[in-house]
């Protein structure tokens, strides 16, 4: 099995995901290729919580341009974890 | 918080400070609030982010120095009141220690009041120039109205002479070519005033009305117009009119002319209340004036630097002002008299000396005595400018900037210590013939070189 911390790659930290710690929705960005199980499980053996369920998206790279050279960012995968209600909070979010 | 105060020497008092955790925790809150919205940070809004995230970002040390302004001054605030200093500077702050979730350490100096060593202020021995208004002032006053409203005579059947108004044109040319202001029609010059250069008023004595003469002068070699100076040159000049200064003779009809009274008598009246008055303001003045140099010499006070020199600052500012009014700035003084802004500085030094040294000693007196300013009387004086001004006395203070009515608030404090010292000091009265024939022999000390100077301004004033 792969180490978790290549699944889980770092927190995805913004306005709107500080707001969802309330409701114990904490959002990573994940590695592209990894699934729903691997995340759940990735997450729970880093943080030692419970994890009631993962929803992905998929994000697709921004088009960036520099004179006549088009480029894109390469595309990545967003992760919402949601912790079962009984579980305790990821310490690391909590300390923001 | 805990506060102590270190030690007080050289009118420095030291203090230090121990704040703890939870205070300081609380000031870095207050710190976060005012500038989140200098801190962007990526995924947030200006001004949306949280502190802690802000202080992974660029240290906990952001937040010190704006939570330290916070702190310091709250805490400065209360050591003052606690030791009961009366500081006269802005303290300077020390940071020994700050860090988050420990207390933080730090320390004040600043500039406290001098100590002012007060000897004896009652029962002072002074000196009290006294000077009696005599017909003869009243005299000498009557006949400078009677000199400025002279009126003017047309002179025809004698040639001019010293005192007399001449109405002239002249044409000036230095070696046969015209100059600047060489030239002028219809000028009125008074022959003996010594309005232009030398010699050439002495030349048109002794013309007569109508005649015409050529005139010739050397300019001096100081002449402020310089492309002028030591040249010679000649001046055709046509006396066109002579006229001399006739005073009017001194009774009812002239007092109607010049004032608003109806006969000499009143107007002579009129004319000794105000030189009476004048001579009061001056007598109260000396005495004033004697009674500082009195105390100023006994007392030590050993004056901090600040205040000297916020003292030049306000007298250079008032010079400044001063200047501004008659359409001058103090640099162009400062290049014009040149001079550098330290010895200008310098200038004032002993200046503000004194100022410094006279009111710490007032305010010793009245701190002393207990001399204190009711509101009542700040009222009273306020309503006597309002009378002075028509308006009510809501009107007028309403008008009034809290500064306006500390300083209504100064004045009244000052006339009342002077009030104390006066009706506490042994006063000998000098009457001001006395004085001058000391200043005669020359043998005269500080002081009476002062009312001297008070008496000078006697003289002015009755010669005005």
């Amino acid at each position: 099995m792969r180490d978790p911390h290549d699944i889980i790659l770092r927190p995805w930290i913004t306005e709107k995901t500080m707001d969802m710690k309330p409701y114990k929705k904490y959002v990573f960005v994940v590695d592209k290729n990894s699934n729903k199980t691997e995340i759940k499980n990735a997450v729970e053996s880093i943080f030692g919580v419970k994890v009631e369920k993962v929803n992905t998206i998929n994000m697709r790279g921004k088009k960036k341009r520099l004179g006549i050279h088009e480029g894109k960012r390469p595309d990545w995968k967003k992760a919402i974890v949601t912790l079962k209600k009984d579980s305790k909070a990821i310490e690391f979010f909590e300390a923001l | 918080m805990k506060i102590s105060l270190e030690k007080i020497e050289n009118n420095t008092a030291h203090l230090k400070f121990e704040v703890d955790e939870e205070q300081f925790e609380k000031a870095m809150e207050q710190a976060y609030r005012k500038n989140v919205k200098r801190f962007a940070i990526p995924g947030f809004r200006r001004g949306k982010a949280p502190r802690k995230l802000i202080e992974m970002h660029y240290g906990p040390e952001v937040f010190y120095e704006d939570a330290a302004e916070i702190i310091l001054p709250q805490a400065y605030q209360q050591g003052v009141e606690e030791y009961h200093l009366e500081p006269v500077d802005q303290p300077r702050y020390d940071i020994e220690q700050i860090e988050k979730g420990k207390p933080m350490i730090a320390k004040a100096e600043v500039t406290v009041r001098p100590e002012v060593k007060l000897k004896e202020y009652k029962g002072l021995e002074v000196e009290k120039v006294v000077y009696n208004v005599t017909e003869e002032d009243v005299e000498k006053e009557l006949a400078a109205i009677q000199e400025k409203n002279a009126r003017l005579v047309a002179v025809e059947d004698r040639p001019a002479c010293k005192g007399d108004i001449a109405v002239i044109d002249f044409d000036g040319k230095i070696d046969d070519k015209p100059f600047e202001g060489g030239k002028a029609e219809n000028y009125p010059l008074e022959l003996g005033s010594g309005a232009f250069v030398d010699g050439f008023e002495d030349q048109v004595v002794g013309m007569n009305p109508g005649e015409k003469k050529e005139i010739s002068v050397t300019f001096p070699e100081d002449y402020k117009v310089e492309s002028l100076a030591g040249k010679s040159a000649v001046f055709s000049v046509t006396l066109k009119e002579l006229k001399k200064k006739e005073l009017s003779p001194l009774d009812d009809e002239f007092a109607k002319d010049v004032s608003e009274f109806d006969t000499l008598e009143e107007l002579k009246n009129d004319i000794r209340n105000k030189l009476v008055q004048r001579a009061k303001a001056i007598e109260e003045g000396s005495l004033k004036s004697s009674i500082i140099d009195k105390l100023m010499k006994t007392t030590e006070v050993d004056i901090p630097h600040v205040m000297i020199h916020r003292e030049i600052d306000r007298l250079i500012m008032d010079f400044a002002i001063n200047l501004k009014m008659r359409g001058y700035d103090l640099k162009t003084y400062m290049e014009a008299t040149k001079i550098t802004p330290e010895e200008f500085r310098a200038k004032f030094h002993e200046k503000a000396h004194v100022n410094v040294k006279s009111s710490l000693i007032l305010e010793e007196v009245a701190r002393r005595e207990g001399i204190t300013v009711t509101d009542e009387e700040t009222d009273a004086e306020i309503k006597k400018y309002a009378d002075l001004a028509n308006k009510t006395v809501e009107e007028y203070k309403n008008n009034l900037k809290p500064e306006d009515i500390s300083g209504i608030k100064d004045t009244i404090l000052t006339k009342k210590i002077f009030d104390f010292l006066i009706s506490n000091a042994k006063i000998t009265e000098k009457k001001l013939e006395d004085i001058k024939n000391e200043q005669e022999q020359g043998n005269f000390a500080d002081e009476e070189e002062h009312t001297g100077s008070e008496e000078a301004q006697v003289q002015n004033a009755t010669n005005e």
